[in-house]
C-alpha cells in the first residue's frame, strides 16, 4: 500500500506536521511499502519540522520502505530552503526526489554565510563532534548581538544543545543519525532550537525501570511522567540523575520558551506560565502515527531583552 | 589552631578544551582529577579554579566535579573559585542539587554555598561556622545559646551532609573533640 503525506501550502510547524501525518494514517502502518511526501506550492517547512521529516524519511528507508518526495515548486520553493540548510546532504540517497535532487548542496556552497541559520548538523555517537554546540550557538551571538543579555542567552542555548545532544549519545541506542538545527526569525526575536533522534523514545527507556527505581510513579500517566522529567528531573539511572532535561527546561523558561516533545506515538507541548512549566499547561496528544525516537523543539520568544525588561 | 590550607586545582588544565560537556567527557576529567587528589594525600581542601573554563554543561559538572566531591565527602573538601560567568555556577548548582551535595563557591572575596540548602534546624549552626575559620561544638553552645549536645549534633549533621569538614583533636581534658571547618 502507498501512504501519502500531504503538507499544507503554508508554514509547516509542529502542529501542521502532525496534522499531515494523521491525515496520511501513518507511514509505518501495516502493509505500507511506499511513502510519498508532497510539498505543494506555498509550502514552507520550518526548521523543527524539517528535521522531523528528515529523521522520519531515513527511518522509513532503513525499514525497507520506498520513499519519494515531490516538491511542486522545485528549487524555487521550500526545496531551495531545505537544500540551503543541508537537508538533502543528510537525506538517505535512496529517497527519490521530484523534480530531481539538487545538483549541488546549498549548505556546502553557502556554509556559514547566512547569519540567521545554522545548517542541519548530524549527531552520531560513534563520531562525536565536540565543537558542534559552540558552532550552533555562534549564530546567536551574531543575530542577537544588540541584546544586552546576548552572552547569557548564548550560554543558556549552548547548555540546552549540549544536554540534548548528550542525551542522544547516552540513551537513544540506535545506529541511525540524530540531527540538530537552529534558526532565528524576525530580526532575532524568535529562535528555534531543534534536536531529533531516531532511537528509543524517553518513555521506552524510562517505563521499564519504574518498578525498581521509582515504584511510587508506576501508575502515573505518560503525560504526568513527561512533565516530571522536565520539572523535577527523572532518569532510568536513579534519583541522582536526570538533571539534563530538567536543566534544559530551567534555561528555556528564563526566555518564556515553548517546549515541544515528540515521542514515537505521543507529543507533549509545554507552554510557560508564571515562570514555570505547570502540569495544567501541558498539552499531550496520544496515539499519533509512529515516528521513532525523541524530537525536541524549543521556541524562544525573545521579544523583550530580559536585562532591559527587568531593568 | 590553624585554618586548613587549600590546594590549588586548576580544572582547565585537566580538560582537553575550555568547554566541557556531556557525561563521557565529564567521566574522563573525573579520572584525572581523582588521580591529582590521590597524589596529594596531605591536602584536605582543594580549591577548584575555573579560570580558563569558558563553559560547562550540567552533565559534565555532575560527572567531573560533583562526583569527586561526593567521593571524598567527610574526608576532604572542595571549593569552587574564579567562576568566569554566572552560567558556570548555575550549572554546577543544578548538578549539586540533583546529587544532594553542597559546594562552597568563592567569588569576589565572598563565600556562598550552592546545591542543597541546610535544614532549618542546622542553618544557624552552618552560618556560625561559615563566619569563622573553624569552630568547636562548645563555641556554638556558648555563643549560640544551645546545649552542648544540641550543638554537637547539629555540627555532626552538617559534616555528614557535606557542608563542613572536621578533624579530631585531643581536648584539654584529655578526651577527644572535633574541630569543624568551613570548606574554603
Amino acid at each position: 500500500m502507498h501512504c501519502i503525506v500531504d503538507f499544507a501550502a503554508d508554514w509547516v510547524n509542529g502542529n501542521r506536521f502532525e496534522a499531515s501525518l494523521l491525515e496520511s494514517r501513518g507511514p509505518f502502518s501495516d502493509g505500507i511499502y511506499e511513502v510519498s511526501f508532497r510539498f505543494p506550492t506555498g509550502c514552507k517547512i520550518m526548521v523543527d519540522s524539517a528535521i522531523r521529516i528528515l529523521s522520519l524519511a531515513n527511518q522509513l528507508v532503513s525499514s525497507t520502505r520506498r520513499v519519494r518526495m515531490y516538491f511542486e515548486e522545485g528549487e524555487a520553493g521550500t526545496m531551495g530552503y531545505l537544500n540551503r540548510i543541508g537537508f538533502f546532504d543528510q537525506l538517505h540517497p535512496e529517497v527519490m526526489i521530484s523534480p530531481e535532487r539538487p545538483a549541488y548542496s546549498g549548505a556546502r556552497l553557502h556554509q556559514g554565510q547566512n547569519k540567521k541559520l545554522v545548517e542541519i548538523a548530524r549527531i552520531n555517537k560513534d563520531d562525536r563532534d565536540i565543537g558542534l554546540p559552540s558552532r550552533l550557538v555562534k549564530v546567536i551571538s551574531r543575530v542577537c548581538q544588540n541584546r544586552a543579555d546576548v552572552e547569557e542567552l548564548c550560554h543558556s542555548i549552548w547548555t540546552i544543545f549540549c544536554e540534548l545532544i548528550d542525551n542522544i549519545f547516552e540513551h537513544s541506542a540506535t545506529k541511525l543519525d540524530g540531527y540538530a538545527a537552529l534558526q532565528t526569525y524576525i530580526e532575532g526575536n524568535r529562535l528555534f532550537v531543534a534536536v531529533s533522534d531516531s532511537g528509543l523514545g524517553i518513555m521506552e527507556t524510562l517505563r521499564p525501570t519504574l518498578k525498581t527505581q521509582f515504584p511510587q510513579l508506576e501508575k502515573k500517566t505518560d503525560t504526568e511522567l513527561l512533565v516530571m522529567i522536565f520539572r523535577q528531573g527523572l532518569s532510568r539511572h536513579g534519583e541522582d540523575r536526570g538533571c539534563g532535561l530538567k536543566g534544559c527546561a530551567a534555561k528555556a523558561i528564563k526566555y518564556n520558551a515553548t517546549l515541544d516533545v515528540r515521542l514515537p506515538n505521543q507529543r507533549l507541548v509545554l507552554i510557560p506560565a508564571r515562570g514555570a512549566y505547570e502540569p495544567n499547561r501541558a498539552y499531550c496528544s496520544e496515539q499519533l502515527p509512529l515516528v521513532w525516537g525523541t524530537h525536541i523543539g524549543i521556541t524562544f520568544n525573545l521579544g523583550v531583552d530580559r536585562n532591559e525588561g527587568s531593568g | 589552631m590553624k585554618q586548613l590550607e587549600g590546594q590549588f586545582l586548576p580544572l582547565g588544565k585537566f580538560m582537553d578544551r575550555p568547554e566541557g560537556w556531556g557525561r563521557q567527557q565529564g567521566r574522563t576529567v573525573y579520572q584525572r582529577l581523582l588521580q591529582f587528589v590521590e597524589e596529594n594525600p596531605g591536602s584536605v581542601i582543594f580549591l577548584i579554579s575555573l579560570t580558563g573554563v569558558q563553559r560547562m554543561d550540567i552533565s559534565f559538572a555532575s560527572e567531573a566535579i560533583v562526583e569527586l566531591v561526593l567521593r571524598f565527602r567527610r574526608s576532604k573538601g572542595f571549593s569552587i573559585i574564579d567562576p568566569v560567568n554566572a552560567d558556570l555556577t548555575e550549572n554546577i548548582d543544578a548538578a549539586c542539587l540533583k546529587k544532594n551535595q553542597p559546594i562552597t563557591v568563592l567569588e569576589n572575596q565572598q563565600i556562598k554555598m550552592i546545591g542543597p540548602k541546610p535544614s532549618e534546624g542546622t542553618r544557624e549552626a552552618l552560618e556560625f561556622v561559615m563566619d569563622r575559620p573553624y569552630a568547636r561544638a562548645s563555641d556554638l553552645a556558648t555563643e549560640g545559646g544551645v546545649s552542648l549536645n544540641n550543638a554537637s549534633m547539629k555540627l555532626k549533621k552538617l559534616w555528614d551532609q557535606g557542608f563542613l569538614l572536621r578533624q579530631e583533636k585531643a581536648s584539654d581534658s584529655g578526651g577527644v573533640e572535633f574541630i569543624y571547618y568551613r570548606i574554603s
